[in-house]
């Protein structure tokens, strides 16, 4: 009986332990991914030959035609736009052509055209081809001098004072106004030679702006010589007024010798 | 009770066993770090291949390229900020507008600098209008100039054909004038622009310099519009100049021919 016992003991013993070497088999079984490694193998095989095969193909396909086309922009901006050669002989003709032609016409400019041969004409023109705007307070009375002063009121008829003074008046403006225009022309033509200058040693990315100043130096001569017409539509209009002031005046005497010559046959 | 205690010392150790048994299967038979790193797993090699393989290809494919590319690119930028658009360069033209601006300047006063020079009254009226160069001035010169030249002679001073013509003369003579003072306001007006864009210009970049350029040079095609329109006047007035003289040597034709015939019936009326 008590070897049965002992039996039946030992047995719900080895049942127990049995039970407990079966749970840990069945956690080892479930935690072991043997299955899952097999499958893994094949997937990280495939994902390399994904990897390679996209590095081979668009990754690196595309970097070699990049590659490709920067050399080739980079190559076609420094041998076709900017080739450095050109840029340099460029900078020479710049510099070539202001040392062949700066000296001519500075000569040329250098002439100097007063043709006068008396003394106060040769004053006057001395003073009006001196290109010195602080010089033009003395043009009235060299002028007058020259040209006589309006003769005075009991000479000539108030019509007649008043278009000599609007005569010499013009002409006085527009001599004034010319020494002033050649006084500018000078600064202007510093300006040209200073953008020339700047040209000899712009750069392909600067040479713009060097154009957009001489657009601008442009402009201001485009007003000086507007100035300069207005001057010249003043003469004009100014010379077409007198003329026509005279013709009104001898209309006026005309109409006046006919009356009187017609009362002088209509009482003989 | 010793016994009982051996027992259940027995049946302790007998249970820790089997755990750390079955410890030691769960152990061997997970993909631990441990192993791959022994390289006790085939897997393993294969992943060392394939490895370098990207790797090569990384080398070659990728890095190979883009350090050809980063280098090509760094030569194009040394090549535009050395040669293209140095730095010096473009202050030295910045530099150029702003030595301008003063002598533009200069202009400017020199051409305000007073060139009057009537002396009585009737003159100098119209002479301040002429050079007012304000547009708003248009009446005052056809008043003064009507004041100083005289209007058109009555009818019966004068026929109507040279009436006409004195009128015709007058108007083109004024017109001239009032042009004059239009085409100073304009070249103010254009001066002004001018130094306003040479400002812009001592802080431009080179691409912002095109955009003033295309502005200047619009101005420049509105001043030579100007201009012309202005050469236009000039050319109406010696137009009328030359047929004010054409005119006048008509009626003095005409009145030679009247005067001789008027001459001869008066000679032919004395004899008989």
């Amino acid at each position: 009986m008590k070897r049965i016992s002992n039996a039946v003991t030992s047995l719900k013993g080895g049942v127990a332990r049995s039970k407990r070497l079966l749970a840990v088999l069945i956690v080892a079984v479930v935690l072991a991914p043997t299955a899952l490694r097999a499958d893994g193998i094949g997937d990280i095989l495939s994902l390399f030959h994904t990897i390679t095969s996209t590095l081979q193909g668009p990754i690196g396909e595309a970097l070699s035609e990049m590659r490709k086309v920067s050399a080739a922009v980079n190559n076609f901006r420094q041998q076709i736009i900017w080739p450095l050669a050109l840029i340099n002989q460029t900078r020479s003709f710049v510099s070539a052509t202001r040392a062949r032609y700066t000296g001519l016409m500075s000569q040329i400019e250098g002439i100097k055209n007063n043709s006068a041969t008396l003394a106060l004409p040769m004053q006057l023109e001395s003073m009006f081809r001196g290109a010195q705007s602080g010089s033009i307070g003395q043009i009235p009375s060299l002028y007058t001098q020259v040209y006589q002063p309006v003769a005075l009121a009991g000479i000539a008829q108030p019509v007649q004072r008043n278009l000599m003074d609007i005569d010499d008046a013009m002409s006085m403006d527009s001599l004034k106004t010319a020494m002033v225009s050649d006084q500018t022309t000078q600064g202007m033509l510093t300006l040209a030679d200073s953008l020339e200058q700047q040209a000899m040693t712009a750069a392909p990315g600067s040479a713009s702006m060097v154009t957009a100043q001489a657009r601008v130096a442009d402009l201001e001569t485009q007003a000086q010589l507007a100035k300069m017409l207005a001057a010249q539509l003043r003469q004009e209009a100014t010379k077409l007024a007198h003329q026509n002031a005279l013709l009104k005046q001898r209309s006026v005497a005309t109409q006046s010798l006919q009356n009187q010559i017609q009362q002088v046959l209509a009482h003989p | 009770m010793n016994r009982l205690t051996l027992s259940r010392l027995w049946k302790f150790l007998r249970n820790a066993v089997a755990a750390l048994c079955g410890l030691v299967i769960v152990i061997a038979l997970l993909p631990s770090k441990a192993r791959s790193q022994l390289g006790l797993d085939p897997c393993c090699a294969m992943m060392q291949v394939g490895l370098n393989t990207i790797s090569g290809l990384l080398r070659n494919s990728v890095a190979m390229p883009l350090g050809s590319i980063q280098q090509s690119q760094q030569q194009s930028a040394n090549f535009e900020q050395q040669v293209v658009f140095p730095m010096a360069a473009i202050s030295q033209a910045r530099n150029m507008a702003l030595q301008f601006e003063g002598q533009f300047v200069q202009m400017r006063q020199l051409f305000q600098l007073p060139v009057a020079s009537a002396t009585l009254p009737m003159p100098q009226m119209l002479e301040q209008s002429l050079l007012s160069g304000n547009p708003g001035a248009m009446p005052q010169i056809t008043s003064s100039y009507y004041s100083l030249y005289g209007a058109v002679m009555p009818p019966a001073n004068a026929p109507q054909p040279v009436r006409n013509m004195v009128d015709m003369a007058d108007a083109e003579a004024q017109a001239a004038m009032k042009k004059a003072v239009e085409i100073d306001a304009l070249a103010n007006l254009e001066l002004q622009a001018a130094e306003q864009i040479n400002q812009q210009l001592q802080t431009t970049a080179p691409g912002t310099s095109t955009i003033l350029e295309a502005e200047t040079a619009a101005w420049l095609v509105r001043a030579n519009a100007y201009t012309q329109s202005a050469m236009a006047e000039l050319v109406r007035v010696r137009s009328i100049e030359l047929a004010n003289s054409s005119g006048q040597l008509k009626f003095s034709a005409s009145h030679a021919a009247t005067l001789q015939t008027t001459g001869s019936q008066v000679l032919q009326q004395g004899v008989q």
